[in-house]
């Protein structure tokens, strides 16, 4: 432990640390045991910066074979024939799977998250290019990659379409001719709001503005690519499978479902996992494929993606057209929102939300503002591309929701000539409205809006940037300034179960605490960590509430034979569920130790009182007649009360009554070269409020990554395809991830709401950063042309898309005339 | 790297090295790998021979002699870009090696390979041309010197023989009065350039400009030189006006497609804007004093 652990006066016993408002975050109000709010160095970190980390590819089984999986070059095309021949002729190649191989074990098609079916190999039609065909299992890798070059499938090529309304057009290809009740790409309408109440509020309004724009097709592209070693154990008729999930219980029962395999049989490991941001969430082919391999051969079988196979074939995100429309009063007072999307769902509807939100949250697009009516419309279409539409790093396409309505305020804010800060304040939530109902029926939870975004305004120097704009467009400097604000609402934390489900199963999750006899723990929960720090903030929660050190207890995860079951990590779930069921785990064991101590103390149970500052159980009144945490483990295993069980565990399944509702302000300063269109960030600052902290040094951890992929969103990525249905962003050559060069210096700041029907007031952050800054960055980039008339930029915002739009309102510069040159005559000095 | 199987070579001298390249059935090179990796990985290539020449240590090298900046096929883009001697006396080579992908890539790939790839969205070629550089290659019949702009034919093609390697690439050493630069556009490190301008300037005693070289990267099919804008600088004092021009000039020359590095206009807007950033930059580095005036 650290020795430099301070104690903080102001920590109560609700956690309600009085928020600071100075310019550093506080950096310990723990009790000096690893508690809330101390920032522990985390426990993961030994063995990953070590290289001792297990992942899926290091797993190594004796007679392990290995998969290959042979894609189709083409978007839309009917398979006439596989010949496998001489792959098979290969000494090294064991056996070449086909669709007709799998449907002899009924397990040609797998279920979508989202209860569509998708061809595990290719069964007559491939809908989008590089889908799964034929598997080649070989001896080891290299093998089956060249077995798998060996394959040959003839193909019908047909025409394939490529976009969302092209593929709603009477003329189009049909992408699911499969389906008997499918005659056209429509997958379904969905609707929120009062669209007449919207439709008045409109009709009435003194302004109104409309804008479309585009969520491009995004793909999560954790650093490990998915993978899987199924171990079918014939003696014990138990399929094991090592798969890279974020949600392992629910994999193991989608697992059974689809193998027939009793569940009690199937055992779903998921090790440690880099990262997974959403696209770990789904059942993907390749799984199933290394499964039925295993099943069929008796061997254990290893799949593991290459790069572009989990670009090209694995869940997108994103991909949402959208128009917005604000309705206001001419003081800048928001009465109404429309929105409008159409949503590429690729080939198969393979979304990755609860199973009663097709659009997921995305009716949260009211944002932080009190709007009295608002209404959204949303169609989903098949097309020959990937399937896909998993959140990435974001609740269920709250991300699509956030960059509406934070996009829609600026475009109201130019429309009506005023600061874009002031129209934000002027429309928020007020801070004693919560808990809040939202047009589209949310309950907030908590939030001080305004508070945010002071404290961002003041870290940020709006006021001189502001200037700074002006003396730039005056002078007609070469370089523009922008300041983009965004002031989000997430909605996270899924369930309540009652709300929300994967493929049925209610999103609950679970900790199952085991005091042992010498005094430390083992927290076992039903997420999956992916880089979140699970091992050490759960750790955390538990040396809060049952006063114990933050070493001595070992949190685990990932396997279902040990765990408790849960709904996994995503949309920011884990500390808003998982965390307090961990809190309500230690707080039964904490009753349970009461008469413990009673008995050790003798004393009568209802004298016994605990201090959360000692982390001790005292008799009431008599201080020093104390015990710990680590005595009364003792006496739970060595000396137990009579008419009481020995031992001292809990298990806790949380349902959470609500969602949570974290927010921010995000403040963007760029600098665009007029001749070029380069934007670079002159200040990046994030506040934000995830309610009670529980390690700050996490947190600034998760924004920090989260605000990288934010500017990768609006700056560089974007899975592209031609006309042809070819992916031509599908490698990491041309689907631009951002580097440490093109991230700035961050700046990062909080204030606290405590979320006030969680456990210990927590709201879960993870995710903040990445839905909160895009709208932040672009509406810095259309800031500094918006007097010129620039209403829109589309994201990704690469140089010469910006130098389009500067050249087309007449801001483009050539380079500065003026400069002169002047040479001495003679021999150069230097030379 | 799950490639197809292949015959690895490893010579150690340039002898043997090319009598392996006269001898084997349609070898590939190998230096620093970072074109033909990937390229393996994906099986685009599928060689059934490789010649590594990593093992000739006396390819490494980077150095002036007899009158020339040379650069052997195993000096890396980080042996240029850690170079105090390019620091000091070589302004396009200190700007380009930088700008090169990124730092892992340019820890292992080399001048002399990125030349011989001759992918259009390289950046050396450019830089090449800019200063009458020459590549210099070992074959059957001995030693060839191949001036930079006789090179380059088609995307990834040249005029190296099958059983050539090349063993240096080289630039004159700078005159009295010289000075070079590259700018580059890109939309994040480690991509091919959107577009990019190397320009070398050479003044006389009286200021005026006696020789002027621009390259330009990935906006034609092969690296591409701007004559005509070359020629306008010639004989002409620099100026903001002049170089305005050659500017314009070298932007005609250009031969841009739109692709994912950006629409075709634009590119040929930013040789315009890159060649007079350039050539700016290689006035100053001449020796010319460059100053803001208030209009």
């Amino acid at each position: 432990m650290s020795s430099d652990r301070e104690r903080a006066p102001d920590a109560d016993t609700e956690y309600q640390h009085p928020e600071d408002d100075g310019p550093e975050p506080e950096k310990h109000c723990g009790h000096g045991r690893g508690g809330m709010g101390e920032e522990v160095n985390r426990k993961e970190d030994k063995r990953f910066i070590t290289g001792r980390g297990d992942y899926v590819d290091d797993i190594k089984k004796p007679g392990m074979l290995h998969c290959e999986i042979v894609r189709s070059p083409h978007a839309h095309a009917r398979v006439e024939e596989i010949d496998g021949s001489r792959a098979e002729a290969m000494d090294e190649v064991v056996a070449v799977l086909t669709a007709e191989d799998l449907l002899a074990h009924d397990l040609a098609t797998m279920p979508t998250l989202m209860d569509d079916t998708q061809d595990v190999l290719v069964n007559e039609k491939v809908k989008f290019q590089s889908q799964e065909v034929a598997a080649v299992i070989a001896e080891d890798r290299y093998a089956a990659k060249d077995g798998a070059q060996k394959v040959e499938v003839e193909y019908d090529v047909l025409d394939p379409v490529v976009d969302a309304e092209e593929a709603l057009e009477d003329d189009a290809p049909l992408v699911r001719d499969e389906l008997d009740d499918q005659e056209d790409n429509h997958i379904f309408d969905w609707e929120t709001g009062d669209k007449e109440e919207t439709d008045r509020v409109f009709e009435e309004a003194d302004v109104t503005v409309e804008e479309d724009m585009l969520y491009q097709r995004l793909h999560p592209a954790p650093i490990e690519t998915c993978g899987a070693v199924a171990d079918w154990d014939p003696g014990k008729d138990k399929m094991t499978v090592h798969m890279t999930s974020q949600a392992p219980h629910a994999h193991r029962t989608l697992f059974s479902q689809v193998s027939g395999i009793p569940e009690h049989k199937v055992r779903i490991v998921s090790p440690d996992v880099g990262g997974g941001f959403g696209n770990k969430v789904p059942i993907y082919p390749g799984y199933v494929v290394a499964a039925a391999a295993s099943y069929v051969l008796e061997e254990p079988v290893k799949w593991v993606e290459e790069r572009s196979e989990n670009i090209q074939t694995t869940g997108f995100a994103r991909d949402y057209d959208m128009t917005g429309e604000l309705a206001a009063t001419e003081d800048g007072e928001i009465k109404g929102v429309k929105v409008d999307v159409l949503a590429n769902h690729g080939a198969y509807n393979a979304a990755a939300q609860p199973s009663k939100f097709p659009a997921g949250f995305f009716n949260i697009f009211t944002g932080s503002y009190d709007i009295e009516a608002a209404h959204g419309s949303l169609t989903a279409a098949f097309t020959n591309t990937a399937p896909g539409g998993v959140a990435y790093r974001c609740s269920f396409r709250v991300t699509e929701a956030v960059y509406l309505i934070e996009r829609m305020v600026k475009v109201l804010a130019d429309e009506l000539d005023v600061d874009p800060a002031e129209i934000r304040r002027k429309n928020f939530i007020p801070s004693e409205a919560f808990p809040y109902e939202s047009a589209t029926g949310w309950n907030y939870d908590s939030g001080d809006y305004e508070k945010a975004l002071d404290k961002a305004l003041e870290m940020a120097d709006y006021e001189h940037y502001r200037e700074e704009q002006q003396r730039r467009l005056e002078e007609d400097a070469d370089k523009l300034i922008g300041i983009g604000i965004s002031s989000f609402t997430e909605v996270v934390g899924a369930g309540p179960g009652k709300q929300c489900d994967i493929a049925g199963i209610e999103m609950f999750d679970s900790a199952d605490l085991r005091v042992n006899p010498t005094g430390n723990a083992v927290l076992r929960v039903g997420v999956q960590t992916q880089g979140q720090g699970h091992e050490t903030t759960f750790a955390q929660i538990v040396a809060e509430e049952l006063g114990m050190d933050v070493d001595d207890i070992t949190v685990e995860h990932g396997d279902t034979d040990t765990e408790p079951y849960g709904l996994g990590t995503y949309g920011s779930r884990s500390t808003p569920v998982a965390g307090a069921a961990a809190a309500v785990a230690a707080r039964k064991v904490r009753d349970k130790a009461k008469s413990i101590a009673a008995n050790e103390l003798e004393a009568a149970e209802e004298d016994i009182e605990w201090d959360r500052e000692s982390g001790e159980f005292h008799v009431a009144g008599a201080p020093d007649r104390s015990i710990t945490i680590t005595e009364i483990a003792a006496g739970a295993y060595m000396n137990h009360p009579g008419g009481e069980e020995p031992g001292l565990e809990a298990t806790n399944y949380y349902d959470p009554p609500e969602m949570t509702y974290p927010f921010g302000s995000y403040i963007v300063v760029v600098e665009i070269d007029r001749e070029t269109g380069e934007v670079d960030f002159e200040k990046f600052v994030a506040v934000d409020d995830c309610g009670n902290r529980i390690n700050p040094m996490i947190i600034e951890g998760q924004i920090h990554g989260g605000l990288a992929q934010g500017i990768g969103t609006a700056m560089m990525e974007h899975v592209t395809y031609d006309d042809n249905g070819n992916v031509t962003g599908g490698d990491f050559m041309n689907y631009l991830l951002p580097t440490a060069n093109e991230i700035p210096n961050f700046e990062t700041g909080h204030t606290v709401t405590p979320s006030p029907h969680h456990p210990i007031g927590a709201k879960g952050v993870g995710e903040s950063p990445t839905v909160g800054s895009p709208p932040a960055i672009v509406n810095a980039v259309v800031d500094a042309m918006s007097e010129a008339g620039v209403s829109h930029v589309e994201m990704p915002m690469t140089p010469d898309v910006v130098w389009e739009k500067l050249d087309e309102v007449g801001l483009s510069h050539q380079p500065a005339r003026n400069v002169e040159f002047s040479v001495e005559d003679g021999e150069h000095a230097d030379d | 790297m799950k490639s197809a199987p292949f015959e690895h070579y490893e010579p150690t001298t340039t002898n043997e090295a090319t009598s392996l390249l006269e001898s084997l059935d349609d070898p590939t090179i190998l230096a620093g790998g970072q074109s033909l990796v990937p390229m393996l990985r994906f099986r685009l290539a599928n060689p059934d021979v490789v010649v590594d020449i990593n093992g000739i240590d006396s390819l490494d090298y980077l150095r002036e002699e007899d009158g020339y900046l040379k650069l052997g096929a195993l000096a890396r883009h980080a042996d240029v870009e850690d170079s105090d001697l390019i620091d000091e006396r070589y302004g396009s080579f200190a700007d380009t090696a930088p700008l090169v992908a990124d730092p892992q890539i340019r820890n292992r790939g080399t001048v002399a390979g990125s030349v011989a790839q001759a992918d259009p969205k390289g950046d050396w070629g450019s830089v090449l041309l800019a200063h009458e550089g020459e590549i210099v290659a070992e074959g059957p019949d001995g030693e060839r010197v191949i001036p930079a702009d006789e090179f380059f034919l088609l995307p990834y093609d040249t005029t190296l023989g099958e059983d050539e390697l090349i063993t240096e690439v080289r630039i004159p050493t700078p005159e009295p009065r010289e000075g070079s630069a590259y700018h580059k556009l890109k939309r994040k490190t480690g991509d091919y350039a959107m577009a990019g301008v190397g320009a070398r300037l050479v003044l006389d005693d009286d200021g005026r400009i006696e020789t002027a070289g621009i390259g330009m990267t990935a906006v034609d099919i092969t690296n591409a030189q701007a004559t005509d804008a070359e020629q306008h600088l010639e004989g002409e004092r620099p100026s903001a006006d002049l170089f305005e021009t050659a500017g314009e000039l070298a932007a005609e020359a250009s031969n841009p497609e739109s692709d994912e590095h950006g629409g075709a206009d634009y590119k040929e807007r930013m040789v315009d804007v890159l060649a007079q950033r350039a050539l700016g930059d290689a006035a100053e580095r001449a020796g010319a004093v460059r100053r803001k005036v208030t209009q």
